[in-house]
């Protein structure tokens, strides 16, 4: 439910990814959740249906978001959030370093509803505990998932901005951008195929500091499933 | 007269006989009237439902050409099924009589009930039927009740009303009643119309909120929709609340919350949660805006204002740039800063000009200070329209009159110089009590300055009154509002139902032979009534609106939008966790020039995080 509450929502084949068990099963746990108030389920979009929190649901997980179902026009943009927070914590150095994913409704809830405008959230924050018996100890890292290529120039300025950021979300602007050292020691960029060429011309147009981005490609099963067509 | 009499008497007996001899038909048509008034339906309605049923016969039809083979019994079909009901119903047999006579009894039934229908709606509306001339109208009102109660009804029903329908159609509730209009169950506008101008008015507590709120997040909705399947621009949604107060942050809250569910991914409320720069406007649009925003008299004061527009001018236009904020331009107003500004060579004439306004620098340096300290923030901070996908902005309009004309005037210079610079988005502008805040901005330059630009602009207030400031720019709003307009309860509704224009309507006079028998002779005649009942308008409930549109209206009433609950206060102290790491800090501090926040320029490399990467993502191919 955790999970569920943090990304939003979640399709079941990455509920059961969650659970560790079969697809059946997960369908099983949401109906569970439905019947006890905590969860509503529909299907939203291509693929299988999709679970999310009520009220309730967000009040027995203790978290102070607004109880709404994952808006149509980013179902793509958090299914592929959610398969990047999967594929990282299935990786045995991220239990092994103790990593910690801070969503991006999380980051947004500690802005208690000033809706980032100039300010760029990422997709979600990995901090590193700093006893972490890993080289990264005490990190923490920006993820960004780009399933479309935005333009080179407005790529570039989010980038300079996480890169640049200081202060936590949520806290005072005056914070944000102040003398010391930045909040994320490195962006993840995680990309489609076609969003790929665009991120990687941003990274160079930052020079140096671009070395503190790394850039991979979406993990498999973080596209949204082609609309079902009907055969004979 | 005893013939006249008995002429009488055999009509009856033979139009009862003929009752009772069709007694399925006249039993569905009686269903069919009777429902028919209890939902006040329009006779189209049963006609409608008369036309579904004709499958059904047809297959009946069917069946029995293929059980007899002979085209004479189907021909005699009908007249076989009612022979066989009256066998079956005199052997007690009523289900199977019914079977028997149901797929022709009932097709023929349900159109004589709307013929009948229609009958007793026209005889009423003309005058000619009813027991007296005041049956028309509690035949009328009786029906509006009933009409209301089927609408209400039907907004109720759970799933009923969606957002939006095919065709990007904004729906908006359930119909009531139409004149001129085609009556539909549900009430829907294309988007189209959405991107013209349209009026609401309303008063205070009559629903104007929740339309709004419904017709925002309907062009939002569809907007993105049109956007996400490359059929037109990406949304932009801008309100004006110029009432200000408590009232307006409650408004914003759930404009934010619906809007959110409509698609919209962030909406920004101003000045509460986001700014605006002011500072981002083209050079000569500023001068003109910081110009206007500073109240000048007229006669001898004209003067100063010439002056005034020159420093301001030289200020803004100085060697360097624009000002980047408001303490850069209050620097700016200082005569050594213009001085040392234009002192580069081949500025003579500004020098010249300096020279000569000097003495009022000071003067109008305390002006701006003055009026900047009062504007706030709100026009000094690094955002712009394009944002977000909707901004609601709060006005101060009743508490201080002044500063909201002023945040007006610039609000609306920063979004025509939004919409000119940037034309990639479909903007639809909603000024609320515009009235109150347009002294040095009248609302029909709004009007025309947001056609001119491609911008839709929906005015809404409270009263004809409150539309503008007087009559002829009320009537020049009204009569442009080629998008439609609203009209919910409002004590003074004639000027706008006078819109919708006059339709004919028959007037009937019978003469009263005595009380209360009214002679069925009389005369009639064609006169214009007004297609907007003002009288209907004064009465509507709560949620209920009227749509003029096109010398038509309808009757609606609203569908409330049901908005998200609003999520409880963030938590105060962070988790553990989620504080940056000292000993990630203590590293990148290392390799970070002093005081300036920024990538690592040297000392020690990063590590490498390739293998869990790799693990994770999976390994990335040789370049």
């Amino acid at each position: 439910m955790l999970f569920a509450a943090e990304m939003y929502g979640v399709q079941f084949d990455h509920l059961a990814a969650v659970l560790g068990a079969s697809e059946a099963r997960a369908r099983a746990t949401a109906a569970r959740w439905r019947a006890r108030g905590h969860a509503e389920t529909a299907r939203l979009g291509p693929g299988g249906p999709w679970t999310w929190l009520t009220r309730a649901g967000l009040t027995a997980c203790g978290l102070p978001y607004a109880a709404v179902p994952p808006a149509l026009s980013r179902l793509a943009h958090i299914r592929a959030v959610a398969a990047v927070r999967l594929a990282l914590e299935s990786a045995p150095g991220y239990s092994a370093g103790g990593g910690y994913w801070r969503s991006e409704r999380r980051l947004r809830a500690r802005l208690g509803g000033r809706i980032g405008l100039r300010e760029h959230i990422p997709d979600g924050e990995v901090h590193w505990p700093d006893d972490a018996p890993v080289p990264w100890a005490g990190e923490c890292w920006a993820i960004e998932a780009e399933l479309t290529p935005k333009t080179a120039g407005r790529t570039t300025a989010i980038m300079r901005e996480l890169l640049t950021r200081t202060g936590d979300y949520g806290g005072p602007a005056a914070e944000a951008r102040a003398p010391g050292p930045p909040r994320h020691v490195r962006v993840i960029y995680l990309c489609s195929p076609a969003a790929r060429s665009t991120v990687t011309r941003a990274r160079e147009a930052l020079g140096e500091a671009g070395a503190r981005i790394e850039i991979r490609h979406l993990p498999p099963g973080a596209a949204m499933p082609s609309p079902v067509r009907a055969t004979r | 007269m005893i013939r006249r009499a008995g002429l009488r008497l055999l009509r009856i007996a033979v139009a009862t006989a003929l009752v009772v001899a069709a007694a399925p038909v006249s039993l569905v048509a009686a269903i069919g009237a009777g429902l028919a008034w209890l939902g006040g339906w329009p006779p189209a309605r049963l006609y409608r439902a008369a036309l579904w049923c004709l499958p059904m016969l047809v297959v009946w039809l069917a069946a029995t050409a293929v059980a007899t083979r002979s085209a004479a019994q189907v021909a005699a079909g009908p007249y076989l099924a009612w022979l066989a009901m009256w066998h079956r119903g005199a052997a007690g047999d009523w289900p199977g009589a019914a079977a028997v006579i149901a797929p022709a009894a009932i097709p023929v039934g349900l159109a004589a009930g709307g013929l009948a229908w229609a009958y007793r709606i026209r005889s009423l509306r003309t005058g000619s039927g009813g027991l007296g001339p005041d049956s028309a109208v509690a035949f009328d009102r009786r029906q509006w009740r009933h009409q209301a109660r089927s609408a209400r009804a039907r907004i109720a029903a759970p799933g009923a009303v969606p957002l939006t329908v095919r065709g990007g159609r904004v729906v908006v509730g359930a119909v009531i009643r139409t004149v001129g209009h085609p009556h539909r169950q549900i009430a829907s506008i294309p988007y189209a119309r959405m991107r013209s101008h349209q009026v609401v008015v309303g008063s205070t507590g009559t629903g104007k909120t929740t339309l709004l709120l419904r017709l925002w997040a309907g062009f939002m909705a569809t907007a993105l929709r049109r956007h996400a399947a490359g059929q037109g621009r990406a949304p932009l949604l801008v309100v004006l609340d110029c009432k200000g107060g408590a009232d307006a942050r409650r408004i914003a809250d759930r404009a934010q919350r619906v809007l959110r569910l409509a698609g919209a991914r962030s909406t920004a409320i101003w000045p509460d949660q986001a700014a605006l720069s002011l500072w981002a406007l083209p050079p000569a649009q500023l001068t003109t805006t910081l110009v206007d925003l500073i109240e000048h008299g007229t006669g001898g004061a004209a003067y100063y204002a010439d002056v005034l527009e020159a420093v301001v001018e030289l200020a803004v236009a100085a060697p360097g740039g624009p000002p980047a904020g408001a303490a850069d331009f209050l620097a700016r107003l200082d005569p050594g800063w213009l001085a040392t500004a234009y002192s580069s060579g081949g500025h003579e004439a500004e020098l010249g000009l300096l020279r000569s306004a000097a003495r009022q620098v000071g003067d109008i340096a305390l002006r701006y200070r003055t009026l900047l300290r009062r504007l706030g923030h709100g026009l000094d901070g690094g955002g712009g329209f394009g944002d977000a996908d909707a901004w609601y902005c709060i006005l101060e309009g009743t508490a201080e009159i002044s500063v909201a004309e002023a945040q007006a005037r610039a609000l609306v210079d920063l979004l025509a110089s939004f919409a000119v610079r940037d034309g990639g988005r479909e903007i639809l502008l909603a000024v609320d009590e515009f009235s109150a805040v347009s002294r040095r901005l009248p609302i029909w330059v709004l009007y025309e300055r947001a056609r001119s630009l491609g911008l839709a602009v929906q005015v809404s207030a409270q009263s004809w009154a409150g539309l503008a400031a007087d009559e002829d720019e009320r009537h020049r709003i009204t009569s442009s509002a080629d998008g439609g307009i609203w009209l919910l309860r409002t004590p003074h509704p004639e000027p706008v139902a006078a819109l919708a224009g006059t339709r004919p309507l028959t007037d009937t006079a019978r003469r009263l032979i005595g009380i209360p028998v009214w002679r069925h002779r009389g005369s009639s005649r064609m006169r214009p009534a007004p297609v907007t009942d003002p009288e209907l308008i004064r009465g509507l409930d709560v949620g209920q609106a009227a749509y003029l549109y096109r010398g038509g209206v309808t009757y609606i009433q609203v569908k409330r939008l049901v908005a998200a609950p609003a999520a409880l206060p963030a938590p105060g102290r962070p988790r553990p966790a989620e504080q940056t790491s000292t000993a990630a800090t203590a590293r990148l501090s290392a390799g970070t020039a002093a005081g300036v926040p920024g990538p690592a320029r040297s000392g020690p490399r990063l590590p490498d995080v390739s293998a869990l990467l790799d693990e994770a993502f999976g390994t990335e191919p040789a370049p």
